[in-house]
């Protein structure tokens, strides 16, 4: 049995993913820690723990690859590949019909194009501010006191949604402190925030040829409130995963096999078990 | 009209102007099924062209809070100004469907690419830019902007248009009379403000953007016979001078928020189209060459408007002065950079006359004005309390 | 891992050399009368009848990128933001004036303090024209705009030609007025002649580049030889210059040199670069051995590969026609969406960069269709990435390294495995709906 990695380091969360190939190809452990101010650590803890969850020591593992923002700071990757190829590949292994990735994470919401293989057509990412991004239901979570797990199932039960003209981080506080003071119930405040992060999304996603089937990947992938007012302006399902926050490293550990089938090839495998055996 | 019906009328305008199907210009369009309309992008355009042709003008002025813009920020990304992208939204989403042609003029650069934007995506359209004259000191700017009227007039004529030098002296006499209305208004404003609220004013000068210019007349007429005959109370207020908002147009909201803030806005640039001479075009002679004349040296300092014959600071003091302003507010639409360009010096101006200025940021799209309305209240308290 | 490749030749010590004796003479013009100064822009520039005069040209851009390149082009952006500019101005445009008001050197030599001539060489970029009546403002220069129309039709009308010819009479007289000396016209068609002559060298430079592997990259490398050709066109020394430059880059060519080992990529370049981080920016794309075959940013002085030349036979004509018609910033949208793809075509590329500057609206206010239009349009490999120019608050490496790295992961599969990319046909409009 092969084993490969995957560990996308991420700006809030650092996620990795044992993969098993046994003939067929199955996750064997996935492990999520916070990134916090050591990217370096955060990878290896999150490896280690998904060593210690399969069972299996760390040099059983074939190869490595890094992805998200602190790729490159994993001193035991053996390759790396940015989140974009990641999420595609992991999201089309995960479901095999997907033409369309939309992935919202911390930092970043991204729309890809994805062909019949998982390779990535075309791509597009937010603009520079936090519009769209995990970052901005954060700082809206804060601004009405509520927990990040709670806002989703509230915004749900919006009866009148607020409109939201601004998607800047900054501006919308002002946005939803005067709503509140206007007697606006948080519900409907935080609908109308979905909402409109749900507009921008499309309009991003329109950058690139919207095809279906659509998978949902990243973070906010968990928040049922976002899920439901996509669909809504989409006017289409999503596939939603259990493992969509852990699609970028399920990508990369797909990556990580077959890399390692070419490592094998060239005899690099070798010197690399022994140096990770130290 | 009666007095107490003029607030009923400017309710109706305003109504009017939020609706995005254009229904004025649809119902002069039903009348006669040759008839075309041409709308335009702000600041200027030659509307007595327009109507010469046989045509309606009609100033677009962006869409406000009502449209959502869903398609237009994939091609317009960051950094550019609402009413570049609701504009292109507005094309998008089928709302230009009355207009057989677009004219966009050298106002700024991001409405210059719209304009050729707009050209890619709706080739059925007539979209056509006009480049007007940025070095009126050069005595050959005036024979370029007539030869670039004519390409124009022989465009409106490709596209169904029927030109006649007579039409245009005809309206250019109807335009210098709508501008002679608008600038009475205007002198009740800075006379006896409390006649005329500024958002009625805005509205009613605003709304001959839409309008034929014959009803606009008959509307401009009735609400100046109307406004002295007015049951208002004078109050005590400061007078301040709007700046910064002759393209994307701010929200009445803030047009009100700034007035019940105690200020009186008996100046300002919005929707300079109605009122772009300073006096009237002459309507003897060659009359293309009479309106481009009028441009070169007729025409109201403006941001987007380049004259280093007289720099615009000195246009701005001479308004201030004129109107007897006691501040001014510049009201600047988000990502304006003609707009904010022009704060620099018209702040040092302003600042060389000893007169106190607040600097405001605004979108068409706003739906919460709290922000706006604290700084505003701030501002007029520091003047009072002094 | 990174590939750092950079072509360094004679070519590249010639040019410092040359740029240096012009910065030694505006060193010269700051402490004395002579010789004589004019600011004016890059774009669409008139430096024939600026030499017909001896007259030294300043461009604001050419300091202000500098500035940004020696990283030092926050400072003053904040002394101007500190006086009213917006964030959202044009980051040259406060730089420059930061400059003046700090006295700050952008290119470490003094540079007049007052120009002869503030030359509003307007052509395409309304920013200029606030930017120049600020300068002329603060520094009591005196002004003149030269008013140059949008090129709005496919060529330009007669009575264009004829405004700009009227107008460049007019500065005529100005300049005699201003440097007490007398328009000399076979000066002027020399100074043209040896311009036709520069543009002929350079057009031959720039068509190398569709050789594989290019032996030169057009947009980083360009940029380098771009000074010469705007300070130094309408001279012999010009002329010189880009005959051994022309003479070492073929040199390379039939050795089959390029920029890398292995070409692995050829690109079109659209916008500016971000001059604060040049060359973290260029690593990004040496990392794949990516070579950019032609950029539109290396076309704001002049469009001269399509074969426009000055002609010393209509001096002042041709000097109109190369304000109007023959450089990127004055041409339209579609006209530039032409250019990029005449680039892929006859260049041979595998794809197309969008460099969204913010500072510069002319070139990136609409490049989101101008992206709609080589992606969904033509099927082109198409990336977008947005930072600034001068500012170096707007550029996220580690967002520009992402998407830059997961293009290329693209398109190395794509090459790869080639096949019909799912494009729509032409003419198809994409974004006409129905009404909402």
């Amino acid at each position: 049995m092969r084993i490969a990695a995957g560990v996308d380091v991420g700006s809030t969360q650092t996620k990795a993913v044992l993969l098993a190939d046994n003939g067929g190809r199955k996750v064997l452990a996935r492990k999520l820690t916070d990134t916090g101010a050591n990217v370096q650590k955060a990878a290896e803890r999150a490896f280690d723990l998904c060593c210690e969850e399969a069972g299996i020591k760390t040099a059983d593992v074939g190869f490595v690859v890094g992805t998200g923002y602190g790729r490159y700071k994993i001193s035991f990757g053996n390759a790396q590949m940015t989140e974009i190829s990641c999420h595609a590949r992991g999201a089309s292994f995960l479901c095999p019909g997907t033409r369309t990735v939309i992935d919202m994470g911390g930092q970043d919401s991204k729309a890809i194009s994805v062909g019949p293989s998982g390779e990535v057509l075309d791509f597009v990412m937010n603009d520079k501010c936090a519009a769209g991004t995990g970052r901005f239901l954060a700082n809206a979570a804060e601004v009405i006191g509520i927990g990040l797990d709670e806002i989703g199932p509230l915004a749900l039960e919006a009866k009148r949604p607020v409109k939201i003209a601004t998607v800047c981080t900054v501006f919308v506080e002002a946005d939803i402190l005067s709503y509140l003071a206007n007697g606006k119930k948080p519900a409907d405040i935080l609908g109308g925030v979905h909402l409109a992060i749900a507009k921008r999304t499309l309009s991003l996603a329109r950058r690139v040829n919207i095809e279906p089937e659509i998978t949902m990947t990243g973070g906010v992938a968990r928040n049922a409130g976002m899920v439901h007012a996509l669909e809504e302006v989409l006017g289409a399902k999503m596939n939603v995963t259990p493992d969509a926050h852990f699609m970028g490293a399920v990508g990369a550990a797909l990556f990580a096999l077959e890399k390692m089938d070419d490592s094998f090839e060239m005899g690099w495998t070798k010197d690399y078990a022994s140096h990770r055996g130290n | 009209m009666l007095a107490s019906d003029i607030e009923r009328t400017f309710d109706r305008y305003r109504d009017l102007l939020e609706d995005l199907s254009f229904p004025e210009v649809r119902r002069w369009k039903e009348a006669d099924p040759r008839r075309k309309a041409v709308g335009f992008f702000p600041v200027y355009a030659p509307v007595e062209i327009i109507h010469a042709a046989g045509m309606l003008p009609v100033g677009l002025a962006g869409a406000g809070d009502r449209l959502d813009i869903q398609h237009a920020d994939a091609r317009f990304g960051s950094f550019i100004c609402s009413i570049i992208k609701t504009t292109l939204e507005l094309g998008m989403t089928g709302h230009l469907e009355p207009f057989e042609g677009l004219l966009f003029s050298s106002i700024c650069d991001s409405a210059r690419n719209l304009a050729f934007v707009m050209k890619r995506n709706f080739p059925q359209k007539y979209i056509d830019f006009l480049h007007l004259p940025h070095n009126p000191s050069s005595p050959a700017s005036v024979d370029f902007l007539a030869a670039e009227y004519r390409r124009l007039i022989g465009q409106l004529e490709r596209i169904g248009g029927d030109y006649s030098e007579e039409k245009l002296r005809a309206g250019i006499a109807l335009f210098n009379r709508q501008r002679e209305l608008v600038r009475e208004l205007y002198a009740i404003r800075a006379a006896a403000p409390h006649l005329l609220r500024a958002w009625e004013c805005y509205v009613a000068v605003r709304v001959g953007n839409v309008l034929p210019v014959e009803e606009h007349i008959a509307l401009l007429e009735q609400v100046l016979a109307a406004a002295p005959r007015r049951d208002a109370k004078k109050r005590d207020s400061l007078r301040v001078v709007i700046e910064g908002s002759f393209c994307e147009q701010p929200p009445l909201e803030v047009i009100r928020l700034i007035e019940d803030a105690g200020c009186d806005i008996v100046e300002d640039d919005f929707t300079l189209a109605q009122r772009w001479f300073t006096e009237d075009v002459p309507a003897v002679g060659d009359p293309v060459h009479a309106l481009a004349e009028a441009y070169v040296n007729r025409s109201v300092y403006s941001s987007v408007r380049h004259d280093f014959r007289k720099p615009r600071w000195l246009g701005l003091a001479e308004k201030i002065k004129a109107s007897q302003a006691d501040a001014v507010i510049f009201l600047m639409a988000k990502f304006c950079e003609p707009a904010y360009f022009d704060y620099v010096p018209f702040k040092q101006q302003v600042e060389l006359m000893g007169l106190p200025h607040l600097a405001l940021e605004y979108e068409e799209k706003l739906f919460t004005f709290e922000r706006l309305r604290t700084e505003v209240e701030t501002f007029v308290e520091s003047l009072v309390f002094d | 891992m990174a590939e750092k490749s950079e072509y360094r030749g004679n070519i590249h010590q010639r040019q410092k050399q040359l740029m240096l004796d012009w910065y030694g003479k505006l060193e010269q013009a700051a402490s004395g009368d002579e010789p004589k100064t004019c600011s004016l822009m890059v774009s669409g520039n008139c430096v024939e009848l600026l030499e017909a005069f001896g007259i030294v040209p300043i461009y604001p851009e050419v300091n202000a990128l500098q500035l940004a390149i020696r990283h030092q082009s926050l400072d003053p952006i904040l002394a101007a933001e500190e006086m009213g500019y917006a964030a959202d101005n044009c980051a040259y445009v406060k730089a420059d004036i930061g400059c003046l008001l700090k006295g700050i050197t952008p290119t470490g030599t003094r540079l007049p303090e007052k120009p002869t001539l503030v030359l509003c060489n307007f052509v395409g970029c309304n920013t200029y024209l606030k930017w120049f009546e600020h300068v002329a403002k603060f520094t009591g220069a005196p002004l003149y705009v030269i008013d140059v129309p949008f090129l709005r039709t496919a060529e330009p009308s007669k009575e264009d030609v004829a405004y700009v010819v009227k107008q460049l009479h007019e500065l005529v007289a100005l300049l005699e007025k201003l440097t007490g000396r007398k328009f000399d016209p076979d000066r002027f068609r020399h100074a043209v002649a040896c311009s036709a002559r520069s543009e002929e060298l350079w057009s031959r430079i720039k068509h190398l580049a569709k050789v594989t592997p290019s032996p030169f990259d057009a947009y980083f490398d360009a940029i380098t030889l771009m000074g010469p050709l705007y300070v130094y066109r309408a001279t012999q020394e010009g002329v010189d210059f880009f005959t051994d430059a022309l003479a070492e880059l073929e040199a390379k060519r039939s050795a089959g040199e390029g920029v890398y080992e292995r070409e692995r990529f050829r690109l079109v370049m659209e916008g500016p670069p971000p001059y604060p981080y040049f060359r973290t920016f260029r690593d990004m794309f040496a990392k794949w051995q990516a070579t950019a075959v032609a950029s539109t940013y290396s076309t704001v002085g002049g469009l001269w590969e399509f074969g426009f030349r000055h002609d010393p036979a209509e001096p002042f004509e041709s000097v109109a026609m190369h304000m109007i018609a023959q450089n990127v910033t004055n041409r339209n949208m579609l006209q530039r969406y032409d250019q990029m793809q005449r680039y892929l075509e006859e260049w041979k590329a595998d794809g197309v960069i969008i460099h969204f500057v913010k500072s510069c609206r002319l070139f990136s206010a609409g490049q989101g269709d101008m992206r709609d239009y080589f992606s969904k349009q033509l099927g082109v490999p198409t990336l977008y990435i947005e930072s600034d120019l001068e500012d170096p608050r707007y550029f996220a490496e580690a967002q520009t390294r992402t998407r830059i790295d997961a293009f290329f992961e693209a398109l190395e599969h794509s090459k790869a495995h080639p096949q019909p990319r799912p494009t729509v046909a032409k003419g198809t409009q994409l974004c006409v709906l129905p009404q909402a």
